[in-house]
C-alpha cells in the first residue's frame, strides 16, 4: 500500500483526486499518535500530512490562531505561552494511551475531539475552532467558518469536522479561537468521601460562580479534586467561596494539581494497563449511579461527572455491550477509547445510532465524501 | 433582491392545503387573507409577502404531521418563531406554509443537577433567565430582542448578544435539540450529556437558519448569575486610541462581559436624545461591562480604567450606583431610537471585522458616505469586532434607498475584504444570501448546499433563503427601516 506524504494543500488535491480515479481510499495521518482509535481500518494507502504543518498567523489581540493542520500541538501552546495565552479546550494528548506516543497535531486533536479538564470552564473543542480549509471527497479545496471570533455566516462546518474522525474531509488549515491563561491555579483536594457524596459536592461547585476549571472525583483515596484558576486575590476569594462550599468537609491543597488533571486527561493511569479503555459522557447528576453499576474498581470520573473514564477487562464483550446499554439509559453514551483492533471492529468505538440518525449521519458524511474515500469505517461500519 | 413569483398551482389549492392542515391543528390555520397580512414579513420588511397558509401548531406531534403533510402534498415550509429576524429568515413566500412555533411555549423542565433547561421552541429568550434567575442562574445569549425573540428561532439564527465574547453565542449555550426533518421523521441530537456522540449534526444546526429542520425542543446551559457587574465608560478623541484600549484589554488577559463601542455621531445622538451624560467631546465611547467574583471584577475594572488612561481616554468614568450604570446603559440601548430621529429611514449593518482593522474601516466608511452623500454612525460590539453601521437616508428623496442599498453592500465587502465576514449575528437570509459569493467561492458554497441536501432533499426547507440563485446578481445587505417605522419598533435592536 502507498504511503503518500502531503506538504501543500494542493498535494492533497492531488493525492484525494487520484484516489477518486483509482476508488482506493485513504487512512488520513498526521503523526499517527491516535491511529489505534476508532474501528479498524482495512489495509488501504495512507495519505501522510505531517509536512503540512506552521503556524499560518496568531494575532493574540484578536484572540485568534490559523495553523496548518498538522502542526504539532506543542508548538502552538509554545507559541500561545509567550503572550499569555493557551488553547481553551485543553488539547489532551492519547498517544501514550493508545501505544503510538508522539506529538499530537491540532488536526488530530480537532478530529478526534480530545479535550481535557478544562473544558468544563472553557467548553471543547467545537467551542473554539472559528473556521478551517480542506479537501473534501470531490477533490475540492474549500473553506468554512472565518477567522473572526464572531460569525454566522453560512452552515457552521468547522464544528461538524470536530470530532469527526477524518471522514469528512482532509483538513488543511484550521483557525481557532484562544484564550487568556490565568496567572496561576490552585487545586483543593476532599479526601474518604463517598462517591455520590463528592459527585454532589462538584456539581454544588459547578453550580457556583468560581468558574472551576477541573471537578474530578478519583476514587483512590476516595477523593474529590477542585481546580480554580486566576489572578493571586481572585484565586484566595475563589478558594474562599469552595471552602464555604464545601464547609462540611476538610480540604486541603493539592500540591501539583496541573499535572494531576493533565494525566486525568490523557488517561495515563490506563497506560500501563491492559484495559479497554471507556470514555462515557453523561448528565453529570447520573455519575455517581453509574460508577455505582460498574463492575471495574479502576474508574474516576472529570467534568463535575459529564465524563467517566473506566477500564473494563480486555476483549470482554459482554461487558462492553452492558455499558453501552446502561450508558444509553443513563442519558448517554460510551466510546471505546483504546482496545485491540478485533475488539473495535466487534463492538465499534462510537455507540451506534438509532435508525433516523444513523440514515442522517450516512448522507451527511456522503455530502462530503460520496465515495467513502476518508479512513471509511472508523466511525461506523457503514460510515 | 429579486424573489421567484409564487407558484399558481399551488397557490391555487390553498383552500384544500388549509383544510389538510386543519384536520391536524383544528384550531391552529390562519388561511383568509385579512389574517395572512399579519405574517407577511419578519423585522426585515423591506421584503413582504403573504404566505400561502400559516399553521400554528402546539405539539411535536403536530409538526411532525405537518411536515408530512407538506412533503406528500410538496408544499414548501417557511419556520417562524416572533418574526424578529433582521436578515428575513422568517420571510413567508406565497406558495409556502408558514410554519408558526410560538403556541410551543413551555418550559418543560427546570435541572439544576445537570445546568440546563429544556424548553419548547416558542419560548422567549428572555423566559428562560426568568424561569431560573430566582435560583441565581441565568441563559447568557441575550439578542437585543430577547423580550420577544423565541429559542427556536435563536438555535436557528445562533443569535448573539452583547456577552458574546465572554460566554459565547447560542450555539456555545446549547446542548441539544429534538428536530424534526423534512417528512416529519424527529431526532434527538445532543442531550444532557457533554458532546456528540458521533458527528456533531448539533453544531450545523444552530445557525442552520431553518434550511435543515424544526427545532421542537431545546436543552439550553444555563450559568451561575454572577454576584458583581461593574460598568465604566472611557471617552476618546481619536478612534484608533478607543480600538488600542480594546487590544490592550484583551492582551493583558481580561475578558470583560460586555465591550461596547459608539462614534461621534451616535453619542451626539443619543446625548440629544436621553442625556446618558456621555462626553461630547470624544470621537469614540468604550462603554464596558466586568462580571465575576467580586475580588476579580474589582481589580479587573481597575487595570481596564489604568489601560484606558495609558492609551489616551480623556474621560474615564465608573458607574457608582446603580442608577448611574442604568443611565450609561440608556444611552446604549437608546442608539436605535436616537439615531432614527436624525432621518425618516435607517439601513442597519451587520458584519464582523478583526479589531485591528477598526481605525482604517472607519475611515474608509467615512470616505464612501462622503461618496453616497450619505450619513453614517457606528456602533460596535467591540470585543468581537461585530460592526453594525447604521446608514440614514430617506426614501421619498429619488435614488437614495438605492444608494443607501449599495453604501451597505460596499461596507459588507468592505469587512470580508480585511479578513471579516458578511454576518456576525443577524443571519443571512434573503438580505445578504446574494452577497455570499463575496465571502466563499464556488467550491465552499457548493459544499454548504451539499449539506443543505443531505437535511433536504427536496429542498422544501426555507427556500430562497442563505444561498444565492444562479440569476442573482450582488446586491446589498441591510436592514431597511422604512419611514421610521420600524416592524417591532419597541424592541431594542442590535
Amino acid at each position: 500500500m502507498a504511503h503518500i506524504n502531503a506538504v501543500h494543500e494542493t498535494d492533497i488535491v492531488d493525492a484525494v483526486r487520484a484516489a477518486r480515479e483509482a476508488a482506493t481510499p485513504l487512512e488520513i495521518i498526521g503523526r499517527g499518535t491516535k491511529r489505534g482509535f476508532g474501528r479498524p481500518l482495512a489495509a488501504m494507502n495512507v495519505l501522510d500530512v505531517s509536512g503540512v504543518s506552521g503556524i499560518v498567523s496568531y494575532e493574540a489581540e484578536e484572540l485568534v490562531l490559523t495553523a496548518r493542520a498538522a502542526t504539532p500541538i506543542a508548538e502552538i501552546v509554545a507559541a500561545l505561552d509567550e503572550r499569555g495565552q493557551q488553547l481553551g479546550f485543553d488539547p489532551v494528548a492519547w498517544g501514550s494511551l493508545l501505544g503510538t506516543p508522539g506529538e499530537a497535531t491540532l488536526g488530530g486533536v480537532v478530529s478526534a475531539d480530545c479535550c481535557g479538564s478544562h473544558k468544563l470552564r472553557y467548553g471543547a473543542v467545537r467551542d473554539h475552532v472559528l473556521g478551517f480549509r480542506g479537501v473534501n471527497g470531490f477533490g475540492e479545496a474549500f473553506r468554512a467558518g472565518g477567522k473572526v471570533v464572531k460569525n454566522v455566516t453560512g452552515f457552521d462546518i468547522a464544528k461538524l469536522v470536530c470530532g469527526a474522525m477524518g471522514t469528512l474531509c482532509v483538513l488543511s488549515e484550521i483557525t481557532v479561537r484562544v484564550v487568556p491563561k490565568p496567572e496561576k491555579s490552585i487545586t483543593l483536594a476532599v479526601d474518604d468521601i463517598a462517591p455520590r457524596d463528592g459527585f454532589a459536592l462538584l456539581r454544588k461547585i459547578w453550580s457556583s460562580p468560581v468558574e472551576a476549571s477541573g471537578l474530578a472525583y478519583v476514587p483512590d483515596g476516595a477523593r474529590v479534586l477542585i481546580r480554580v484558576d486566576g489572578a493571586p486575590q481572585s484565586l484566595e476569594e475563589k478558594c474562599a467561596a469552595v471552602r464555604a462550599i464545601a464547609s462540611a468537609h476538610d480540604l486541603k491543597e493539592w500540591d501539583d494539581g496541573d499535572a494531576l488533571f493533565a494525566n486525568l486527561g490523557s488517561g495515563a493511569a490506563f497506560v500501563q494497563t491492559a484495559h479497554d479503555v471507556w470514555r462515557v459522557m453523561l448528565p453529570p447528576a447520573a455519575a455517581a449511579d453509574f460508577a455505582g453499576n460498574i463492575s471495574s474498581s479502576l474508574w474516576w470520573g472529570d467534568w463535575a461527572g459529564g465524563v467517566l473514564w473506566i477500564g473494563l477487562k480486555k476483549d470482554d464483550i459482554a461487558a462492553a455491550q452492558n455499558l453501552r446499554s446502561l450508558a444509553a439509559a443513563s442519558g448517554g453514551y460510551a466510546i471505546l477509547l483504546r482496545a485491540d483492533a478485533q475488539m473495535r471492529a466487534r463492538v465499534g468505538a462510537f455507540a451506534p445510532e438509532p435508525p433516523p440518525r444513523a440514515a442522517l449521519t450516512r448522507s451527511v458524511t456522503a455530502a462530503f465524501d460520496p465515495l467513502g474515500l476518508f479512513n471509511p469505517g472508523r466511525m461506523y461500519e457503514a460510515v | 433582491m429579486h424573489l421567484k413569483d409564487p407558484d399558481p398551482s399551488i397557490v391555487a389549492r390553498r383552500a384544500e392545503i388549509a383544510a389538510g392542515l386543519r384536520a391536524i391543528v383544528p384550531d391552529g390555520v390562519v388561511s383568509e387573507r385579512a389574517g395572512l397580512t399579519a405574517y407577511d414579513s419578519d423585522a426585515l420588511a423591506a421584503y413582504r409577502q403573504p404566505p400561502l397558509v400559516c399553521v400554528l401548531p402546539k405539539t411535536r406531534e403536530q409538526v411532525s404531521a405537518i411536515l408530512k403533510f407538506a412533503a406528500e402534498e410538496g408544499v414548501a415550509i417557511v419556520p417562524r418563531g416572533a418574526g424578529t429576524s433582521l436578515s428575513g429568515g422568517a420571510l413567508p413566500r406565497g406558495d409556502a406554509i408558514l410554519l408558526g412555533l410560538g403556541r410551543m411555549n413551555r418550559i418543560i423542565e427546570i435541572d439544576y443537577d445537570n445546568g440546563c433547561v429544556v424548553a419548547e421552541p416558542g419560548v422567549t429568550n428572555l423566559a428562560v433567565t426568568r424561569a431560573v434567575e430566582k435560583n441565581g442562574f441565568y441563559y447568557a445569549p441575550d439578542p437585543s430582542s430577547q423580550i420577544a425573540c423565541t429559542i427556536g428561532g435563536n438555535v436557528a439564527e445562533n443569535s448573539g448578544g452583547l456577552h458574546c465574547l465572554k460566554y459565547g453565542l447560542t450555539t456555545h449555550n446549547l446542548m441539544g435539540v429534538e428536530l424534526a426533518l423534512p417528512g416529519g421523521e424527529r431526532i434527538r441530537l445532543g442531550g444532557k450529556a457533554p458532546g456528540a456522540g458521533g458527528l456533531d449534526l448539533l453544531g450545523v444546526v444552530a445557525g442552520s437558519e431553518g434550511l435543515l429542520g424544526v427545532v421542537v425542543e431545546a436543552t439550553l446551559r444555563i450559568r451561575p448569575t454572577p454576584p458583581l457587574t461593574r460598568t465604566l465608560i472611557a471617552g476618546f478623541r481619536d478612534v484608533p486610541q478607543a480600538g488600542q484600549c480594546v487590544a490592550d484589554i484583551i492582551a493583558a488577559g481580561i475578558i470583560p462581559a460586555v465591550m461596547e463601542f459608539m462614534d461621534r455621531r451616535c453619542i451626539e445622538a443619543v446625548e440629544d436624545y436621553c442625556a446618558p451624560n456621555y462626553p461630547r467631546d470624544a470621537a469614540g465611547l468604550l462603554l464596558i461591562d466586568v462580571d465575576g467574583m467580586p475580588a476579580e471584577v474589582n481589580e479587573a475594572t481597575a487595570r481596564i480604567m489604568d489601560i484606558a488612561r495609558q492609551t489616551g481616554a480623556h474621560d474615564v468614568r465608573e458607574a457608582t450606583d446603580e442608577k448611574e450604570r442604568a443611565r450609561f446603559w440608556l444611552g446604549r440601548k437608546a442608539a436605535f431610537s436616537a439615531m432614527g430621529r436624525l432621518a425618516p429611514d435607517m439601513l442597519c449593518m451587520d458584519g464582523t471585522i478583526p479589531r485591528r482593522a477598526l481605525p482604517a474601516v472607519l475611515a474608509r466608511m467615512a470616505q464612501m458616505s462622503d461618496e453616497y452623500n450619505l450619513p453614517f454612525c457606528n456602533v460596535f460590539h467591540a470585543g468581537d469586532g461585530n460592526l453594525h453601521p447604521l446608514i440614514i437616508f430617506d426614501v421619498m428623496k429619488p435614488g437614495e434607498l438605492e444608494r443607501a442599498e449599495n453604501f451597505g453592500a460596499d461596507i459588507l465587502k468592505l469587512c470580508v475584504e480585511v479578513g471579516g465576514v458578511l454576518t456576525g449575528e443577524h443571519g443571512v437570509g434573503v438580505e445578504k444570501r446574494d452577497l455570499m459569493g463575496v465571502m466563499f467561492d464556488e467550491a465552499d458554497l457548493a459544499q454548504q448546499q451539499r449539506l443543505k441536501c443531505a437535511f433536504d432533499s427536496a429542498r422544501a426547507f426555507n427556500p430562497e433563503k442563505v444561498f444565492p440563485t444562479l440569476s442573482a446578481c450582488i446586491d446589498s445587505g441591510h436592514m431597511h427601516v422604512k419611514s421610521g417605522r420600524i416592524p417591532r419598533s419597541n424592541l431594542p435592536r442590535f
